[in-house]
């Protein structure tokens, strides 16, 4: 087997596994909690330096796998650990990385209580999520796309709110009864496709129309819970809701995505034919969660919660440009969910930091914020403005692509889409614009706007050394991929092209040849 | 023949049976030696009884030595199977005896308690090398007599008694099932050698067709009731809940692994000319079992009737196996099995030792703040109930895995489906659990005395199955193996 791997060194493998390490090295010997604190810390920057290399080190100039790692792990039913990023997965272990750290330093004196196992839930977390954006086989996909769940599980049942078990408990449930289809799907594809598991082999081969419709919908189930899109969406709010600051963050800001991966990973490029004949279904989800989410999002009274639906609304944003198969849409949406990691963490932080001061997140007990908390009035305000998707912000490039790809969009989808063009559809989206500025605007007025007219508020002091800390990577990430995208585009260009070809190109000649030709054994579904 | 040699002339049919006769003498000689030990040591029968159960597991792997050997005119068989499942059980047993240390310390006449789990282990142990119908019968009642025993040990509590008052009428009742089916097969094969009777009803039993049917049929519901497959699983949560907690442990552990694979060899031997209709049987029996063990187990607050249901619920996976009918279902069955044994005498394990001053320590609320008190037991219990809720990097996702592709394998795709999706209505009274370990405060304080054995086992059961969890290829390439020459 030929490795593209240029470090010739299995840097995948590092950045999965060192924080696993680090967490069973606290464990064993580390005690007190400030000793758990900077070790947890230590152990998540270094994992970040670790996966640095990964951008540095990159080539973009092609849409192959790379750093790839390949070993035998279970023979008898040809399980891989098979490991390799592109253009696509690859910025996503960066951020990962990245908001771990910041979940970390933000969790430094709100977490009071069992310290130590809340560090050690966090980096394990993060050894399963660099796993599901590394994995090459399905099987270890799947394997830490449910391992996930163990540690998140206990993030918001132990450090979340008042309704905490009422929340994990659905998060967990949805989750779990969503993925469970997803190995159904790719137990069948493992036997149809000739005894593999490899991800690259199951782009490859020509599945019939058939079994690309129920494949894509097994998949679709288990990856719109996570995106989450209307109407499976509603363990989002509770879980963002109850989770602890730090929980939200990586909720929002890597969680969300991997449904989306899900599907730029598994159901475009390897059904594609399922893929276009579904692109009216996403397209209609996609619409209801940008347009009626985005009006739900406006009657909320709890912080969270708004960003919460919020970020329901940008990822409808992401699903639509996943779906319309053109290079900028596609390209809107990944940088879209790059940019909705940076604000949506950023303004559960900011919520965060209100929080540690008044407990409280319902709106209505602030106001006048800015006159005791000018600095963090500055801060949020920037974050706001980024969700708004202002020109200048991240999310903008995002939008902005996702709306350009969606007017144009490809002749596959628009053919599948019928009398109804796609202008109209990036009309539609468009309103988002003005919806977004609504909820998030008005929510700024009403907590940090206005006179002072609370006692509690008039106590609040204004944001530490360390709360700052965290924002700025965030306010310079925001501004900078607002600003200059090329880079990031630049590393995913060839991806997104490679994936676009497979999934605007249709399996169903070739699986008419291979039916022909081989009639090799079938599954008989009885 | 085996490479094993003798300095006397010894009969060659009972070198296959030396782990047995090892137990068997074992055993014996436990109950005359155990008069002569003062109370205060009987830990010396325990201890000797987990090592007469390694003996004969180690035994049991030296022996077959080279190849198989049918012994006794075809009555008895020693091939890879039979010794892969002789080494779970005699695994299951010495875990139990183990268990039973510290729990039955303060029990009277202690003693007799072991030799009964030996003499359930010699059943067993027949049971699985059981090439005939007799030899089958004999194995089965052995262990049944001595569970029934062993569930009703505390006979001073109303519960145990009556616990082992019905596991005995019922277990009973589906013996003379078993039997009763037997006999229409031997009325229609004349033999109860399972090849011959293969032989025998190769053409689908011709004329007798209706009578081979009903002895399936019988021979099925006999068996079902001994590994708790609904509808014949009304006794489990009952005999769980009253048996003496290491027996609840053995119990879903050691006698599952000689039912199924008795049953395997059943139908793979004796009746695979009606294999289609044991097939839709088994499916509709799957589908409630399934549906069953996992939906009442939600309502349980008594953790040990919860995992009463929580066992039918897996008997209900593991069926898949049985459905699949292929080696590497088989196969998958084993490996689920051997994880299971693990998992459940871990969680079993740390149920012990939630008995504490006063309180039984069996209800939910019992376990509500352990994380607090004892991290350690209840990172084990969190991990051990993931891993039985089937959450990967945990040895139990690979154990529903095997069972689930070789079903996808031989086309029961939808029987899958529905497996997951039960399995993920599953996961919510094994999370709940997790929920009282580590989201709730302590109600009533953590202060149990836990001996080293005990930490041992559940560090040990935890280990083994976050191995597994991380490479099971090992497991599933001796359980490959073990299953090669059935079919």
């Amino acid at each position: 087997m030929d490795l593209h791997n240029v470090l010739d060194f299995p840097i995948l493998s590092l950045s999965i596994f060192l924080p696993s390490l680090g967490a069973l090295f606290i464990w064993l010997f580390v005690r007190g909690d400030d000793a758990v604190r900077w070790s947890a810390l230590a152990v998540s920057v270094a994992t970040f330096l670790v996966t640095l290399p990964l951008a540095l080190q990159f080539d973009t100039t092609t849409a192959h796998m790379q750093f790839e790692e390949f070993h035998r792990w279970i023979p008898a039913f040809n399980i891989n650990y098979q490991l390799g990023v592109d253009g696509i997965s690859m910025p996503f272990i960066l951020l990962t990385s990245l908001l771990t750290v910041i979940c970390i330093i933000s969790a430094w004196e709100c977490i009071r209580t069992r310290v130590k196992e809340y560090m050690l839930a966090f980096l394990v977390l993060e050894t399963t999520l660099i796993g599901v954006f590394s994995a090459l086989d399905a099987v270890l996909f799947y394997f830490f796309w449910e391992a996930m769940l163990i540690p998140m599980y206990l993030i918001i049942g132990v450090w979340g709110g008042k309704n905490r078990v009422y929340a994990t408990i659905k998060f967990f449930l949805y989750t779990l009864a969503g993925s469970v289809l997803m190995l159904v799907a790719l137990l069948a594809m493992y036997f149809k496709a000739g005894h593999t598991f490899s991800m690259l082999d199951f782009m490859d081969y020509p599945f019939d129309f058939t079994w690309q419709f129920w494949i894509w919908i097994a998949f679709f189930i288990a990856f719109a819970v996570k995106v989450p899109m209307w109407p499976v969406h509603t363990w989002l709010p509770d879980a963002h809701t109850e989770a602890p600051t730090a929980g939200s963050v990586i909720l929002a800001g890597i969680l969300l995505k991997m449904g989306a991966y899900g599907f730029l990973r598994f159901s475009l490029p390897m059904l594609p034919d399922a893929s276009q004949y579904f692109v009216p279904f996403v397209v209609a989800l996609s619409l209801i969660a940008i347009i009626y989410i985005s009006l739900v999002a406006m009657m909320q009274q709890d912080m969270k919660r708004l960003i919460a639906y919020s970020s329901i609304a940008h990822m409808g944003f992401v699903t639509l440009g996943t779906f319309m198969f053109t290079q900028p849409a596609v390209e809107g949406a990944i940088i879209g969910m790059i940019s909705h990691g940076f604000v949506a963490a950023a303004l559960f932080l900011c919520v965060g930091v209100m929080y540690d001061r008044l407990h409280t997140r319902e709106i209505a007990d602030y106001g006048g914020v800015v006159n005791v908390m000018p600095v963090f009035a500055a801060v949020m305000m920037v974050f706001c403005m980024a969700n708004v998707a202002l020109p200048g912000a991240s999310a903008f490039i995002g939008e902005i692509m996702v709306l350009i790809g969606t007017f144009d969009a490809s002749s596959v989808a628009q053919a599948q889409l019928g009398m109804v063009s796609s202008k109209w559809i990036a009309i539609g989206a468009a309103t988002s614009v003005v919806l977004s500025a609504c909820y998030t605007l008005w929510m700024y007025k009403r907590v940090i706007m206005g006179d002072l007219t609370k006692d509690t508020v008039k106590g609040m002091p204004d944001m530490n050394m360390r709360e700052f800390g965290y924002f700025v990577p965030l306010i310079m990430l925001v501004v900078w991929l607002g600003l200059y995208p090329l880079p990031v585009l630049d590393v995913m260009h060839e991806s997104v092209a490679h994936l676009i070809a497979q999934a605007t190109t249709s399996k169903l000649d070739a699986a008419a040849a291979l039916a022909q030709h081989m009639p090799v054994q079938q599954l008989a579904v009885h | 023949m085996a490479n094993v040699t003798f300095p006397f002339p010894f009969p060659e049919h009972l070198i296959a049976l030396l782990p047995e006769m090892v137990v068997a003498v074992m055993a014996m000689f436990l109950l005359l030696f155990d008069l002569f030990i003062p109370k205060e040591r009987k830990v010396l029968t325990a201890w000797l009884a987990t090592a007469t159960a390694i003996v004969a597991g180690v035994a049991s792997l030296q022996v077959m030595g080279a190849g198989t050997m049918v012994a006794f005119y075809g009555m008895f068989v020693l091939d890879p199977f039979a010794v892969f499942s002789k080494v779970l059980i005699c695994a299951g047993t010495a875990l139990g005896i183990i268990l039973s240390i510290d729990y039955m310390k303060d029990e009277a006449n202690v003693g007799e308690y072991y030799v009964l789990m030996l003499f359930a282990m010699l059943g067993m142990m027949l049971m699985v090398s059981a090439n005939n119908f007799i030899t089958m019968y004999l194995g089965l009642e052995l262990m049944a007599l001595s569970v029934y025993v062993l569930v009703g040990y505390q006979r001073d509590t109303l519960r145990s008694s009556e616990a082992a008052l019905k596991y005995f009428i019922l277990g009973s009742l589906s013996s003379g099932m078993l039997l009763y089916g037997v006999t229409f097969l031997y009325g229609v094969s004349g033999s109860f050698d399972f090849k011959l009777i293969g032989d025998a009803l190769a053409d689908g039993g011709g004329s007798a067709r209706a009578a081979t049917l009903l002895g399936l049929v019988f021979v099925v519901a006999g068996l079902a009731f001994k590994v708790s497959m609904a509808p014949f699983h009304m006794w489990t949560p009952d005999a769980y809940e009253g048996a003496p907690t290491p027996i609840t442990a053995f119990m879903s552990v050691a006698p599952k692994v000689a039912g199924f694979v008795i049953f395997i060899r059943i139908l793979v031997d004796a009746l695979p000319a009606v294999q289609q209709e044991a097939e839709m049987i088994l499916i509709w029996m799957a589908v409630l079992t399934m549906a069953i063990g996992n939906l009442a187990a939600i309502a349980q607050r008594n953790i040990k009737r919860m995992l009463a249901y929580s066992t039918i619920g897996h008997v209900g996976f593991v069926m898949l196996g049985l459905i699949a009918g292929t080696s590497e279902g088989y196969a998958g069955i084993l490996v689920y099995l051997s994880i299971y044994l693990f998992m459940t005498m871990g969680a079993f394990a740390i149920i012990i030792l939630m008995r504490r001053e006063g309180i039984q320590g069996e209800l939910l609320d019992d376990f509500a703040g352990l994380s607090r008190a004892r991290p350690g037991y209840a990172l084990a219990m969190g991990l051990l109930l993931f891993s039985l809720a089937g959450i990967p990097f945990l040895g139990g996702f690979w154990a529903k895995y095997a069972v689930f592709i070789a079903a996808v394998q031989a086309g029961h795709v939808y029987l899958v489906l529905y497996a997951l999706l039960f399995s993920a209505v599953g996961a919510f009274y094994y999370i709940r659990v997790v929920k009282y370990i580590y989201f709730d405060e302590a109600r009533v304080a953590f202060n149990f005395n836990d001996s080293a054995v005990m930490q041992a086992t559940v560090v040990v059961m935890t280990l083994v199955i976050v191995m597994l969890g991380l490479y099971p290829d090992p497991l599933m390439g001796l359980c490959a193996s073990a299953v090669a020459g059935l079919i």
